[in-house]
């Protein structure tokens, strides 16, 4: 129970004790302010807040601020015990890329709690001041010269020349606007009416970070009285050959005129100490409204052109600046090409044009093709227009001579550049079909009957050889028979020559026509007769007799 | 850095299927540009090369990291006008870098052939943003977007990383009191810089 008890005040005195305490401090509790707006016009934070609570007086405010990723916060010098609901401070040694975190509190006897501000990046709020602005007036045009409000910004570190100015103009009488966009920190307004006063407001912008600045305050002047020479007009250049020609307007006769260059690129940057017009010396003193320069007086680049007049008094002021691209303006060369031809048609490839010395050629340009030929004889010319670079010239006869010359085209409107004619080159088209046809089947034919025509030459050369060249030589077959006869009787009279018996004196002389077989059996058995003759059988006998009686 | 040639082929066909669903004029001018502005972009490289023979071994040793911002890289179809923009800014921040800190440092031809170089970069893309404005492309460009699948989408990119990149720079510079190894090193990045942004104005090309 008196464990209860004692819980119980010990809670009431913990509820209360705040309260008592606030209520002896004799005043309300301080709130920090609930909301702060930042501004940033170049290097300028402008901090903006409402008091929480209007009726307490006395009351000052506190900054600090923080980097991410740090944990602690520093004191934010300048907005320091501010009285006011407002406070400046410079961008210190800030990056202002980074994002920073702001907090604020109330004091008074006490401090109220920090109210911690979003965090932001500097940069992305930070608004584009008012541009610095200086005029020259000339009779009907406004020489303007801009700058950024503030020199080194840190804000703008990077952005030295990147500003781009958008302008705002209009008659003191009038009132009535004119817009000009994106213009470079030294801009020329042209067409203006002599004396004058003119009226104008410019603002800064960084395109890429979507950053519009604030307008200048208003600017005025008065154009001069109209000048005697009005200014040159109407000034183009063009490509010939290897020249640039530069040609303009003019309203009176007898003038002398000089012209002058400047590097695009320091527009940008007019306090480069390049800044200085310079003179094309084949232009000055010109008594005609053109002049012709060498291309090499140009490197690559875009150039900047402006053309003045004299009459030995007085000069004009200058013309408008036209802006001259060397390489958009280059010399287009005429093309190179192949023609491969066929018998009804010619194939065309062609190639990039030849470079000479330093003539600017571009290689990777959109070009077309205009293409004409001709029959030689004829003067018939017909056109093709292609975009490719192989090109088919159909419907030609076979066995002509046909001549094809070429020239390019820009495909851009805007351009509309085109080079001279190449040369005229002239091939004759292969024979047609039909005759090689007849060409293919007549070889064929040629080869397929050789090895005839070969046959025939071989037996007619035997022929002729067995007419007029014969041999003296018999042939072996015929001679053969004759000789085993004449041999065959001579040796059978030898053998058949013999005495048996004395009956008959006379040696006969047998002939047979029998074989060389028969002959030798039949001597053989004689032989052997004469042995057993005499005594024995006398049929035997008798026959041998019988016989050499029969032949006797 | 392996899926670009992926990401360059994807972007081709898109471009091709925008030309058949956007009945939109042909602008040759934007095209035109886009050649010179290649060949521009390709000079400055090699004039970026020759400003000084060689790299000197001694300055190796102060190099710093400047962490490029390659994000582009991460998305399967940039936005062609952000990369455009990111372009025109990288062009007159280096145009910057080059006119703006006196020096004594490179020769002045050298110096006049880049300022010339970086104008004329800035202004093909100037003027080829402006086309595309007067032209509506960009508009075209975000319907285009809002019908992707939302993980394909690209969100809208700040310039704000860029231009941390060249503050790095910039302070680099400042604090190495403009020496001659710290324009080295300077002329090295932004050479590189240069080159990644280069590769991209092949996408540039509308069929």
């Amino acid at each position: 129970m008196m464990v209860v008890l004692l819980g119980a005040t010990t809670l009431v005195l913990v509820a209360v004790a705040p309260w008592v305490l606030s209520a002896a401090a004799g005043g309300k509790n301080l709130k920090s302010p609930q909301k702060v707006e930042v501004d940033i016009i170049d290097d300028n934070f402008i901090l903006r807040w409402n008091r929480s609570d209007e009726s307490v007086g006395n009351v000052t405010f506190s900054f600090d601020y923080q980097k991410t990723g740090m944990d602690n916060w520093i004191k934010l010098s300048g907005c320091q015990n501010i009285t006011s609901t407002k406070c400046n401070f410079s961008s210190l040694k800030l990056n202002v890329y980074e994002e920073i975190k702001l907090r604020i509190r109330a004091e008074k006897e006490n401090t109220s709690s920090w109210y911690e501000v979003d965090s932001f990046t500097p940069f992305r709020k930070a608004q584009i001041g008012p541009p610095e602005v200086h005029l020259e007036a000339e009779d009907k045009a406004i020489v303007i010269h801009i700058s950024p409000g503030t020199k080194d910004s840190v804000m703008w570190a990077l952005d030295g020349l990147s500003f781009t100015y958008s302008l705002v103009i209009w008659k003191n009488s009038s009132g009535v606007e004119e817009r000009i966009e994106n213009i470079y920190s030294r801009h020329k307004i042209y067409k203006l009416s002599p004396e004058t006063t003119y009226c104008l407001k410019v603002k800064a912008a960084l395109l890429t970070s979507w950053k519009i600045g604030v307008y200048s305050p208003v600017h005025c002047i008065k154009t001069t009285v109209e000048n005697e020479l009005p200014p040159p007009e109407n000034i183009e250049v063009s490509v010939q050959n290897q020249n640039y020609v530069l040609k303009w307007d003019y309203t009176y006769a007898n003038m002398t005129f000089q012209v002058q260059w400047l590097h695009a690129f320091l527009k940008r940057n007019p306090g480069n100490h390049l800044y200085k017009w310079k003179q094309i010396p084949d232009c000055e003193n010109v008594k005609t409204t053109q002049c012709v320069f060498p291309q090499n007086v140009f490197q690559k680049g875009i150039y900047l052109l402006r053309v003045q007049a004299s009459d030995g008094n007085n000069t004009s002021f200058w013309s408008e600046e036209i802006k001259f691209d060397t390489e958009i303006q280059a010399f287009l060369l005429p093309p190179v090409f192949n023609i491969r031809s066929l018998s009804d048609s010619f194939h065309i490839y062609i190639g990039a044009p030849k470079q000479s010395g330093n003539t600017p050629v571009i290689q990777d340009y959109p070009l077309i093709y205009e293409i004409i030929f001709w029959e030689n004889t004829s003067n018939a010319e017909r056109k093709i227009i292609e975009k490719k670079t192989d090109v088919t010239v159909p419907n030609l006869k076979p066995l002509t001579v046909y001549c094809v010359k070429a020239r390019a085209h820009t495909m851009d409107e805007k351009l509309n550049k085109s080079s001279v004619f190449s040369d005229a080159v002239c091939e004759k088209t292969k024979p047609g079909n039909t005759s090689k046809i007849w060409l293919i089947v007549g070889i064929c034919i040629a080869l397929f009957a050789l090895p005839f025509v070969i046959y025939a030459a071989k037996v007619f050369l035997r022929c002729i050889n067995y007419v007029f060249f014969p041999s003296l030589k018999p042939s072996s077959s015929i001679d053969e028979p004759l000789k085993n006869l004449l041999l065959s009787t001579s040796e059978e009279q030898i053998e058949k020559c013999f005495i048996i018996e004395n009956i008959s004196t006379i040696a006969t002389v047998e002939e047979t026509n029998q074989t060389d077989e028969d002959h030798k059996k039949y001597s053989s058995q004689t032989s052997q007769d004469s042995g057993n003759y005499s005594n024995e059988d006398e049929s035997e006998s008798k026959t041998s007799e019988e016989l050499q009686q029969d032949f006797v | 850095m392996s899926t670009k040639p992926d990401m360059i082929q994807k972007c081709l066909w898109l471009e091709i299927l925008m030309g058949i669903f956007i009945a939109g004029t042909l602008s040759l001018d934007c095209n035109l540009l886009n050649v010179h502005l290649r060949r521009v972009t390709w000079q400055n490289l090699r004039h970026l090369s020759s400003m000084s023979n060689s790299f000197p071994v001694e300055c190796l040793r102060e190099n710093i990291a400047f962490e490029l911002p390659q994000e582009f890289l991460q998305y399967t179809q940039p936005m062609k006008r952000d990369i455009k923009k990111a372009f025109y800014e990288m062009s007159l921040q280096a145009f910057n870098i080059f006119s703006q800190h006196t020096f004594k440092y490179w020769k002045e031809r050298h110096l006049k052939q880049i300022q010339i170089g970086l104008d004329q970069q800035a202004e093909y893309l100037n003027q080829c943003l402006e086309e595309d404005k007067n032209e509506n492309e960009d508009m075209k460009e975000m319907k285009e977007n809002e019908m992707k699948p939302s993980e394909a989408r690209v969100p809208q990119l700040s310039s704000l990383e860029l231009r941390r990149y060249f503050h790095r720079i910039d302070n680099f510079l400042k604090e190495k009191k403009y020496s001659d190894c710290a324009w080295e090193i300077v002329r090295v990045e932004i050479r590189r810089c240069l080159y990644y942004f280069y590769k991209f104005t092949a996408l540039f090309r509308r069929k």
